[in-house]
């Protein structure tokens, strides 16, 4: 899809009025993620018809819905060990991501052949290394690609070398945490320079140990302002010691 | 045209609420929105079950994305809004509105029915606003196009059977009319 400033806001409209298929739809919502112009032209569209839709005469509202609401919510705060875990349990995908995302990760959990490749991938890349890390994590995405090695070397230093390409917009950054323990809560590792991969220089941190979680997230330019992981996950995994 | 309840900052305060858990913003919206966005499903779905289930699923993302609206990119209730828009075009788009079986002429009956009550959406704008105007400077059916997509969730296919146009022809019109009415107001 061919997008600059004369064709973004008529894309922007087709995409509004819900005009384009599926696999366009789709394309307008990944590009809009890193292109701020057809974000823009999105967000103008919707002003643009919005005042239509406030035309509708408000229906009555059944008196369980809010409590149906509710009961989906709590559902959504149990964290599910392995699939379900996520530093950032807030974070969620864009409005118009379709109904499967919320499963996704489950699935890639549970998929063995995505583990296994994993693994190949882990062992193949680190040896021959000289310094030895205490733990080793590979993140995959929601479809359960690879997309990131974390080594920890346990001395406040870690080794992060991202296995695909991650766009990152202008004013957004990679920032790559993990959960020493559930007391401490999220740390960050620090911040990928233009999505590439680099070592970091953690703040001092306990030993990190076999199942510890790593996870990289979208984040404002300059890292998260809450220090608590707050935009998508990217990506994320268990880490385990080499042996 | 009602008017809204809630002005839209404060809509962006109750979603940054949201985002910092607290369930009471939530329900606050829901209280402010949840009508008129069970009727603008409803609109698109033309079945009030569906709407509400829409609704439903739609509060959950808006609870579990809130973090994510940015004020410098649009009104919080633009974002809502297009937060149901979306799933009750994703509902309509999998087919499931045409899951009640009906007898033809019946269907034909609803049908117009459902064109008038599309249409009127433009009348019900305010008189004043720059939308009205601009939709009524273009030819009815450059209009009507652009009405039975937004308001009705019609697909180009669908389009050009109500307006009786050829495909290519009904895309083109409507590519004018959205160009002409972003000149329009502008």
């Amino acid at each position: 899809m061919r997008l600059d400033n004369t064709t973004a806001p008529e894309i922007a409209d087709e995409y509004v009025l819900g005009l384009l298929d599926p696999a366009e739809q789709q394309a307008v919502e990944q590009e809009a993620d890193k292109n701020p112009t057809l974000r823009t032209a999105i967000a103008a569209s919707r002003e643009r018809y919005l005042p239509l839709d406030l035309t509708v005469e408000p229906a009555a509202v059944p008196a369980g819905l809010w409590g149906q609401i509710e009961a989906g919510l709590a559902d959504g705060d149990t964290a599910v060990p392995l699939g379900g875990a996520t530093l950032a349990p807030e974070a969620a995908l864009t409005p118009a991501a379709n109904d499967n995302r919320r499963f996704g990760w489950r699935a890639a959990a549970l998929s063995s052949m995505a583990a296994s490749l994993v693994l190949a991938v882990a062992l193949t890349w680190s040896l021959g290394r000289q310094a030895d890390p205490v733990v080793i994590a590979v993140l995959l995405n929601e479809a359960g690609e690879v997309q990131a090695v974390v080594e920890d070397f346990g001395n406040d230093t870690a080794e992060i070398r991202l296995l695909a390409d991650i766009r990152v917009p202008e004013d957004k950054a990679v920032e790559v945490w993990t959960l020493p323990s559930q007391e401490m809560g999220p740390v960050s590792l620090g911040l990928l320079e233009d999505g590439r991969s680099s070592r970091l220089e953690a703040p001092p941190l306990p030993l990190p140990a076999a199942s510890q979680l790593y996870e990289i997230t979208l984040e404002d330019a300059g890292g998260s302002p809450t220090g608590r992981p707050t935009g998508p996950v990217l990506a994320k995994g268990f880490a385990q010691p080499p042996r | 045209m009602s008017l809204a309840e809630l002005p839209t900052e404060d809509l962006a305060a109750m979603l940054a609420a949201c985002g910092r858990g607290e369930r009471s913003a939530l329900k606050r919206i829901f209280d402010t929105e949840g009508g008129r966005l069970i009727a603008l499903a409803e609109r698109i779905l033309r079945r009030r079950d569906l709407a509400e289930e829409v609704v439903q699923d739609a509060f959950i993302r808006i609870w579990t994305s809130a973090r994510q609206f940015d004020g410098s990119r649009g009104s919080a209730r633009g974002w809502i809004y297009a937060i149901v828009r979306n799933r009750a075009l994703n509902v309509l788009r999998d087919g499931r509105r045409e899951d009640t079986v009906e007898e033809d002429r019946l269907e034909a009956l609803r049908e117009d029915e459902q064109m008038e009550h599309i249409l009127s959406a433009w009348q019900a704008l305010d008189r004043n606003s720059r939308l009205h105007d601009c939709l009524g400077a273009l030819d009815e059916k450059k209009r009507s196009g652009i009405l039975l997509a937004y308001v009705g969730g019609y697909t180009h296919g669908e389009i050009a059977g109500r307006l009786k146009l050829p495909l290519g022809t009904t895309k083109s019109w409507i590519r004018r009319g959205l160009s002409a009415l972003r000149e329009c107001m502008a």
